[in-house]
């Protein structure tokens, strides 16, 4: 007989201790849960400049790579990159310490700190005076050094490499050169679960972009907006029957993103696709490897705030203007080319660009392709069918997107700090303004692209590769599909003006 | 007369209104003031009376109160709440009562018995009853303080009643002169006859008739036992507001309901004298005692529940984190209202014209707060009530119905304050006016000196003198 019963009372709390430690607990471990698994953990940067250059709108949770996969990457295939490392593909780095380049940025995920990219790969360009002379960063413009066909390449090629794998992944991080230092735990984990979760994405993204192999490269400061769009976010059929060699080399120059409040309304992207900037803004994002359930909309507001009043690069030489012939050319703008790209006030004082649309007419619309005559082939890789998919994105969300349409043309945009936009027409083709003013004929019809040394008597990057390796310029010829410098051209686009006239022209726009 | 409880009244006419003796069926009350139940642990553990209950009772009783109802009184030692507290569960108990009985006469005070049991609501049951689950209509324990219990079977509800019914036969061989039924507050008889808590699937639950079987059983046992001429009145929630504490239990009876279960308990002439209008469906509530919680006193002498209900600990961390206190507090305030003095008078007002309209006879009192003449003149010139029952003024002034003869009530600083320290303190303490700013001196020490003086009169004279 037991002498030592509990009450009802001490048994019941018995009973629930149990209940509560296991609640507890579960409450505990889901806390855990989220705070490793789901949380996600970003560096928050003070100034809304370093926020645009490093820091992360989302894209690492889907697409990202473990920082120290990143970091051992230039190491693995030293060989084929060489010293210089993601300097290769163009990407820019503010110092010879700087841990990453611009453009990339950093979230824990899942309890990994990954890195990807950001709004400011594709924006930030860089002119120097001399071949030896200094880099000077010009941020918000088109990343004019870009080279993101190879990247993707060089990532696609590594998917299916023998040297990608864990043994030689950790020798690379523990180098001397990357600096890693990873446990026993840590060699564990990129041996059993990160090398081969790394491998699958890449080996996703190899089969998504294989159509790649069929594009002409796209060079670098350019890259092909929609077609690994379709293929990302939608599985478009991308094989050579579901899609033409037009469609298919639709690459175009990176553009310029300061200045954002006053083109509301107009027609954005060079085929002028949307009239919104928050939709262009929250698409672009995707191409910078987000995701509708990933993307971090306050981190992208931050950036699209900040960029709604960024002002327009002055040009850097301003004894190199004439101010005569400027003046001169003023007159020729107004005349020839104000109604579609808005030019300054020019009132005393006043030096701020003039969108008004109702001023000139023509503004931030699509003009039909077979009055602005240029390349097809950005044009053609978006078509209506894509239209109505991305009309589809963000669905159930007040943000859902609605305004893409599919257009006749391409659209004229305001011309603010047009020197630091060069090479010109939308799949950049013209290396220099003064060349735009020439019929097509006349235009350089093979050049050289990746230098950038500013020629300002032409405005625009040097054609000729001054100061540039070898192995970092990109042979541009005219006639591969996408790459056509024709249209922009006849008295209505100032060709058919005298050489004077034209020189003019370029003195005042270099004020712009 | 369309006047409620305002100063339109001359005080000799409120006055002259309270003492005006009150006849019930089968007793007189020399005026209206009547001494609510008030407990305080002052007996012997296994339920004999002590010295101390009559010292306390015939406080009151010297006070000039017109009548007294005695203190929770269990029916059997299952049905306790409190350890100490005088019982009425066997023959052996009537000396006891006689005696206090007598002392209470000897002012031309009446006294009656409050037959009670505990149910589940039993807060401090004993060592007799560590081992047992309390008794109820329903499995489920009690939502406050988380006390376990049992549903009782038929066999079990028979024999309450017999309890009950001899209870009520001791109370008339002790010379008492009625008992009442303590049917609200969430002791057993509420436990049956509410809607909120009562979720027996058997003949005495469900249906209205169903859940006041238990308690009509018990009115005819003891008319059984005591003939029809005895008092015998009924306390009764006019509404439980079951839901103060969890918005999702159930909000129990409401004032119609109440009004079909004291009809039935008229019994046609044969059943009740009178009812005792109370509300809330557990004790305490914040209607009743309706007042404040005073937070320093919950942590202090609430600890003594730790071990009695499942819920008691997850109380005790509120009330001894001041934040969460603090939301109790205002929850509690908030469930209460703003009226304290005459807080069940609009239902004791339905009730008794609903009564009425079948047997004036029948009379009813309210409880709730009252100490002020108008307040209670108010309440029976507007057909509130015929009487009214008084609770903790009357443990702050033991002579509050002198001060009503003479003048509105409690000179300032004297009055009742319902901070409810005495409610709390019975948990742990003897029963007394534990508020401190009630009494004289110019130091706290001095008043507190003052305040034990008064608390501890209760043993005076002692046992052995």
């Amino acid at each position: 007989m037991d002498s030592e019963r509990l009450t009802p009372v001490e048994e019941a709390q018995r009973r629930h201790w149990w209940i509560r430690f296991w609640v507890i607990l579960a409450l505990i471990l889901a806390v855990l849960y989220w705070l490793v698994f789901e949380n996600s953990y970003v560096v928050a940067h003070e100034s809304e400049r370093d926020h645009f250059l490093y820091g992360s709108i989302g894209s690492e949770t889907a697409s990202g790579l473990p920082t120290w996969i990143f970091k051992a990457l230039p190491k693995l295939y030293e060989e084929e990159l060489g010293a210089a490392g993601y300097r290769r593909f163009g990407f820019l780095y503010e110092s010879p310490e700087a841990e990453l380049p611009i453009g990339v940025s950093k979230r824990v995920v899942s309890g990994i700190e990954r890195v990807w990219l950001n709004c400011s790969i594709c924006h930030v360009g860089t002119w120097r005076e001399a071949p030896a002379g200094e880099r000077h960063l010009i941020v918000g413009a088109p990343a004019n050094n870009l080279k993101l066909y190879d990247f993707i390449q060089f990532l696609r090629r590594a998917a299916v490499d023998n040297r990608f794998n864990a043994e030689n992944l950790i020798a690379a991080i523990n180098s001397d050169e990357v600096g890693g230092d990873l446990g026993p735990l840590d060699r564990l984990l990129y041996r059993t679960v990160i090398v081969d979760r790394v491998r699958q994405g890449l080996l996703e993204v190899r089969a998504q972009l294989a159509f790649m192999d069929r594009q002409h490269d796209w060079g670098p400061g350019r890259v092909d907006t929609f077609n690994p769009y379709k293929a990302i976010q939608f599985n478009f059929p991308m094989g050579p029957d579901a899609i033409d060699a037009v469609a298919l080399n639709g690459s175009s120059d990176y553009p310029s993103i300061w200045q954002q409040r006053p083109r509301e309304g107009m027609q954005l992207h060079w085929d002028g696709n949307n009239t919104s900037v928050a939709e262009r803004n929250l698409s672009a994002a995707l191409g910078a490897g987000v995701t509708p359930v990933t993307v971090d909309r306050p981190r992208i507001h931050r950036v699209a705030d900040w960029l709604m009043d960024l002002p327009a690069p002055p040009f850097p030489k301003p004894e190199a203007i004439d101010a005569t012939r400027a003046e001169q050319g003023r007159a020729i703008y107004a005349r020839t080319c104000a109604a579609c790209h808005g030019m300054k006030t020019g009132e005393e004082g006043d030096e701020s660009y003039d969108y008004d649309t109702n001023r000139y007419p023509r503004l931030g619309k699509v003009v039909a392709l077979n009055r602005i005559g240029t390349d097809r082939g950005r044009w053609a890789s978006y078509d209506a069918g894509f239209a109505a998919a991305q009309n589809l994105l963000y669905s159930g969300y007040p943000w859902r997107f609605s305004r893409f349409r599919k257009t006749e043309g391409y659209a004229n945009h305001p011309l603010d700090g047009i020197w630091a936009r060069s090479p010109y027409l939308h799949n950049g083709s013209v290396p220099t303004l003064r060349d735009l003013l020439e019929p097509a004929a006349r235009r350089p019809a093979v050049w050289l692209r990746g230098s950038d040394v500013y020629d300002f008597a032409k405005v625009g990057y040097r054609a000729d590769g001054a100061g540039a390796a070898a192995t970092e310029l990109f042979r541009y010829d005219t006639t591969v599909p996408g790459n056509s410098n024709r249209g922009h051209e006849g008295r209505a686009y100032g060709t058919a003006l005298s050489p004077a006239e034209k020189d003019a022209l370029v003195e005042y726009m270099k004020t712009l | 007369m369309a006047v409620s409880t305002d100063n339109t009244f001359l005080h000799e006419d409120n006055a002259a209104l309270i003492f005006q003796p009150l006849k019930f069926r089968g007793l007189e009350v020399k005026n209206r003031l009547f001494r609510s139940n008030l407990s305080g642990m002052f007996d012997d553990y296994n339920g004999h009376g002590g010295n101390a209950r009559l010292n306390w009772e015939e406080k009151f009783a010297r006070g000039g109160v017109g009548a007294i109802i005695s203190s929770y009184t269990p029916v059997a030692v299952r049905g306790r709440i409190l350890t100490r507290y005088a019982m009425i569960d066997n023959d052996d108990k009537i000396p006891f009562w006689r005696a206090v009985g007598e002392r209470v006469h000897r002012h031309d005070c009446k006294f009656m018995m409050q037959l009670s049991h505990s149910g589940r609501q039993q807060d401090l049951g004993g060592v007799e009853n560590l081992f047992r689950k309390a008794q109820s209509s329903t499995d489920k324990k009690d939502y406050f303080h988380g006390i376990l219990c049992k549903a009782m079977t038929v066999e079990e509800i028979h024999e309450v009643v017999e309890q009950f019914a001899q209870g009520a036969r001791r109370a008339r061989e002790a010379g008492l002169d009625g008992v009442e039924l303590h049917g609200a507050n969430g002791y057993l008889i509420t436990q049956f006859l509410s809607s909120g808590i009562n979720d027996r699937k058997d003949d005495y639950g469900g249906s209205w008739e169903n859940r006041a079987r238990f308690v009509l059983e018990i009115v005819r046992a003891i008319r059984r036992e005591v003939g029809p001429e005895f008092h015998l009145q009924m306390k009764i929630n006019a509404v439980d507001h079951n839901d103060w504490l969890y918005p999702w239990q159930k909000k129990g009876n409401d004032l119609e309901e109440t009004k079909k279960i004291c009809r039935l308990l008229l019994d046609g002439g044969k059943g009740v004298d009178a009812f005792h209008i109370s509300s809330g469906s557990t004790f305490p509530h914040p209607r009743n005692p309706p007042g404040d919680l005073p937070l320093q006193g919950l942590v202090r002498w609430y600890d003594g529940m730790l071990s009695q209900g499942t819920r008691a600990r997850f109380n005790y961390w509120i009330f001894s984190h001041r934040p969460a206190a603090r939301l109790f507090l205002a929850l509690w305030r908030w469930r209460r209202g703003k009226l304290i003095e005459g807080i069940n008078a609009d239902y004791a007002k339905a009730l008794r014209e609903d009564i009425r309209e079948i047997d004036p006879s029948v009379k009813v009192l309210c409880t709730g707060g009252f100490q002020h003449a108008s307040a209670i003149a108010g309440a029976i010139r507007e057909g509130a009530c015929d009487g009214v029952t008084i609770g903790r003024p009357l443990i702050a002034n033991n002579d509050l119905p002198r001060i009503l003869r003479q003048t509105e009530g409690p000179v300032a600083g004297k009055a009742c304050t319902y901070c409810n320290k005495c409610l709390l303190n019975d948990l742990e303490n003897p029963l007394g006016c534990y508020e401190l700013s009630r009494y004289d001196g110019a130091s706290f020490e001095e008043r507190y000196d003052n305040m034990m003086r008064e608390v501890m009169s209760v043993f005076e004279p002692p046992t052995f003198h």
